[in-house]
């Protein structure tokens, strides 16, 4: 296990390196640079800012200065448009942010969706089958982009019970409408392939067994079901947990939390390099690394499984 | 120097003495209604400001938050006239390049050091410098200030430039060709002071709340980026006594509608209304909806450079465009925020510019339209030989709706094809400047309110005249204009060429078009420039 670990970290520093210089190359031929703007610079002043931030360089000595300087020094470079911050602030800023909405709403997805799936598999074809998977269904229907405004309406204007955004350090009248926002249509996701591989290993020969050896329901469902259900969900569950982690620009954008998902769209646009390579590399490492957490979570869930 | 121009003061230091006491009462000073206890202006930007410092700001919400912390040579009051900053006053020599301005004695930092002509002259260096590479250094140029931009060039030591401070209270500043309108440009944020000491102790951190020092109204208290920024009264501010606003608060609140609900759930005492929504919205609250002329024009410009459309190239086809536009249409039915529909390029709003008498706003619109018809069939165009063109926008659904109206206008008067395409903003930027578009979407807000920050860009060699429009007499007319004591009827005769050609087509002129809570006292609806300052806000009690 140690070693297979140990082999997958080695295999994730290519995989990184390719993807900064894709990135790299992919955001230097995207028309347009960080200092294009309704008033076109004169000549003589966009030197002065090219050369300042090293934009006057051949692109492969900007590529190897990059490197270098995330290697030696762990700086990730300049932001070009805010004057007063550089890349590591401006994660160091909105990753936490970002993280705390992010894994409560993993949480709540992940707790709510697979307790409905779970309860409409069991009782399947009842009145609650029905109303689990109608509620699924609705969920998946409503992306965070219609949530978050609808959420807004009703709570702050109509009722006046939440505030209308903001992230004022994370206190919980704030953390309410982005977490429900980005949870739903993921706990409508997870209720529904949690239900659909729980009715088939319901119907599998194992189960068959343990119910005909006389075992009570409940020990059946968490002893011998649960696990083989989750493996499928567990598959899922990796890249929306990099997704969530990572924050929205739509929660960020009607909420004004100041995550980073804002933070990486806007660099996209506004052509802020460092930025942008700086978050992708983050997405990056935080992909190989939920990855690797998946594939040793099926370990656990399937012990047929070995590395 | 036997010019003495002196802005008076007399007025305005009586107030100063007797009203210290009055916001106790909680009445205001002059108006004598109640003041609210809160005085607490909170108002949405759209979004994060790229900088807080004077030289480095490049956007319109960081500048209106800098006005606030730094206080620069002279301000504006309500009506965008010039009054006191800093500066008490000004003397100009005869041929008007060298000018002096006269510091008052009681400015100071918030950390209690008086503002001297020295934190001018280093502020100003520091905005040229190379090492710098302020995205603004080109504002000195325009400025005209001696040898700007051969410092810029680094052809010069930033020590050449043509400011210097002849002791603590007196700045003398020498052009490099006569410009009338200089004192005015002393409004703009990229000459405002800075802190030497602060700034070379931090570096580019200097603008954090932890170590900002100002000299304005307001000290920086927090920012959390992405989320509000944060500025509160100075304490050590010359005119203190007459701040009634005690904290202003910025939020970020990226969505347009998302902030339009805040607001009207209580959360903002200020935020813009989307376009289309403004008639409900008064209809709702007819106090709180306001619509008031800005020092802004939006019009699309054809390709006249040797790569753009033949059909363009006559005048007849670009005149035929212009008129078959119904601005009435845009103006009331798309945008509905109480535009000005647009004839000139500069705005009728813009000061000391008479609009001219442009044969085509006399008419009425089926008169354009039969003329259009006439003008476009002259050039052979017509059923058997339609024009075809593409026009570009930047992605938005406002421009969206424009461009559409436009198109089925051309279309249904004039049977043209105009193609529409949207672009990313830089990618539009791009191919704009370039000059790779048959029509595209242009907008421009003054940079100071004057008609050149206009008309300029009609000029041959303007690096913004991206339809590469070239006539020698507009150019003529424009340098003249520059030292002129009275350049109106120069900017009048550019405007005449400029319907007469028609290389752009000016659609409407801006509004500014906000939610603004009833409680909020004395914002500047008559300033073009929206150049707006907490100071001289206040809150009334409900």
């Amino acid at each position: 296990m140690l070693a297979y670990i140990v082999r997958r970290l080695l295999i994730a520093v290519p995989t990184i390196l390719l993807l900064i210089v894709a990135s790299f190359f992919l955001m230097h031929f995207a028309p347009g640079g960080p200092f294009t703007s309704e008033r076109p610079l004169p000549p003589a002043v966009l030197a002065n800012i090219e050369a300042r931030y090293g934009l006057d360089q051949p692109l492969w000595k900007q590529l190897w200065d990059y490197l270098y300087n995330i290697v030696v020094h762990f700086d990730f470079g300049p932001s070009f448009k805010f004057k007063d911050r550089d890349v590591n602030d401006i994660i160091a800023q909105g990753f936490p942010i970002s993280l705390t909405y992010g894994s409560l709403s993993f949480l709540v997805a992940t707790t709510v969706g697979v307790s409905l799936g779970i309860a409409a598999a069991i009782k399947h074809n009842s009145w609650i089958d029905y109303l689990a998977v109608g509620l699924g269904i609705a969920a998946q229907a409503l992306p965070n982009f219609i949530m978050g405004p609808i959420l807004i309406l009703t709570f702050t204007l109509w009722l006046g019970w939440l505030p209308g955004g903001g992230w004022n350090g994370g206190q919980w009248p704030y953390l309410i409408m982005p977490v429900i926002a980005l949870a739903t249509s993921y706990m409508g996701s997870i209720a529904r392939i949690t239900r659909s591989s729980m009715l088939e290993v319901l119907n599998s020969n194992f189960i068959r067994t343990a119910r005909a050896k006389g075992l009570p329901t409940r020990t059946v469902i968490w002893r011998h079901a649960l696990k083989p259900t989750l493996l499928p969900v567990v598959s899922y569950l990796g890249p929306v947990f990099v997704y969530v982690l990572t924050g929205s620009v739509f929660v960020d954008i009607y909420f004004s939390t100041g995550g980073l998902g804002q933070a990486y769209v806007g660099s996209a646009l506004s052509r802020d390099y460092a930025v942008l390579l700086g978050v992708t590399i983050l997405y990056g490492v935080l992909t190989v690394l939920v990855n690797l957490l998946t594939d040793l979570a099926y370990a656990w869930f399937d012990p047929k499984i070995r590395y | 120097m036997n010019k003495y121009i002196r802005t008076s003061l007399a007025g305005l230091l009586t107030s100063t003495m007797i009203t210290g006491a009055a916001f106790a009462a909680g009445t205001h000073p002059t108006t004598g209604e109640a003041l609210a206890d809160d005085q607490t202006f909170t108002y949405r930007i759209l979004d994060e400001h790229s900088s807080v410092d004077p030289q480095v700001v490049e956007d319109v919400s960081g500048a209106e938050i800098v006005r606030d912390l730094f206080e620069g040579l002279m301000n504006q009051d309500e009506d965008g006239n010039l009054v006191p900053g800093v500066a008490t006053g000004y003397t100009t020599n005869d041929t008007k390049d060298v000018y002096t301005f006269t510091l008052r004695d009681d400015a100071k930092w918030s950390n209690g050091d008086p503002v001297t002509a020295g934190d001018f002259v280093f502020a100003w260096k520091r905005a040229v410098d190379p090492a710098l590479s302020s995205p603004y250094a080109w504002f000195m140029e325009l400025m005209s200030i001696e040898n700007a931009s051969e410092i810029i060039a680094g052809d010069k030591s930033v020590d050449d430039l043509g400011v210097k401070a002849i002791d603590d209270h007196t700045l003398e500043v020498t052009l490099s060709a006569p410009l009338p309108y200089f004192p005015q440009m002393t409004t703009h944020s990229t000459t405002f002071p800075a802190p030497q000491k602060v700034v070379e102790e931090f570096g580019d951190a200097w603008t954090k709340p932890e170590n900002i020092v100002s000299n304005g109204a307001y000290v920086l208290t927090e920012h959390l980026p992405q989320e509000r920024s944060v500025r509160e009264r100075n304490e050590n501010y010359w005119d203190n006594d007459n701040t009634i606003i005690e904290k202003v608060v910025a939020l970020v609140i990226n969505d347009e509608n998302v902030a339009l609900t805040r607001y009207l759930a209580g959360e903002l005492d200020r935020t813009e209304v989307p376009a289309g929504q403004f008639p409900r919205l008064q209809k709702e609250n007819p106090e709180e909806a306001i619509s008031f002329p800005r020092l802004c024009n939006y019009y699309y410009t054809f390709n006249l450079s040797d790569g753009g459309p033949e059909a363009f190239k006559d005048p007849n086809v670009r005149q035929a465009l212009s008129l078959a536009v119904d601005r009435k249409i845009i103006t009331e039915n798309i945008m509905a925020g109480g535009q000005p529909q647009a004839y000139t390029f500069a705005p009728a709003a813009t000061a000391g510019f008479d609009v001219p008498d442009v044969e085509m706003a006399s008419m009425s619109q089926a008169e354009r339209d039969e003329l259009a018809k006439e003008l476009l069939a002259a050039a052979g165009y017509g059923p058997d030989n339609p024009l075809s063109f593409e026009m570009v926008y930047n992605t938005s659904e406002a421009h969206k709706k424009v461009a559409v109206a436009l198109s089925q206008m051309w279309k249904q008067k004039l049977g043209i094809n105009a193609e529409l395409a949207n672009m990313e903003w830089k990618i539009f930027l791009e191919e704009r400047g370039n000059q790779n578009f048959d029509m595209a979407r242009g907008a421009w807000c003054g940079d100071y309110n004057e008609a050149s920050t206009f008309l300029d860009l009609l000029q041959s060699d303007s690096g913004y005249n991206d339809g590469k429009y070239n006539n020698a007499r507009v150019d003529e007319l424009l340098s003249e204009a520059k030292t002129s004591d009275d350049a109106a009827p120069l900017y009048t005769e550019v405007e005449r060429i400029i319907a007469q050609e028609t290389p752009v087509i000016p659609i409407y002129h801006y509004a500014g078009v906000y939610m603004m809570d009833s409680d909020v006292g004395n914002w500047p609806v008559k300033n073009v420039e929206q150049n707006w300052y907490s100071k001289n806000l206040y809150k009334t009690a409900e």
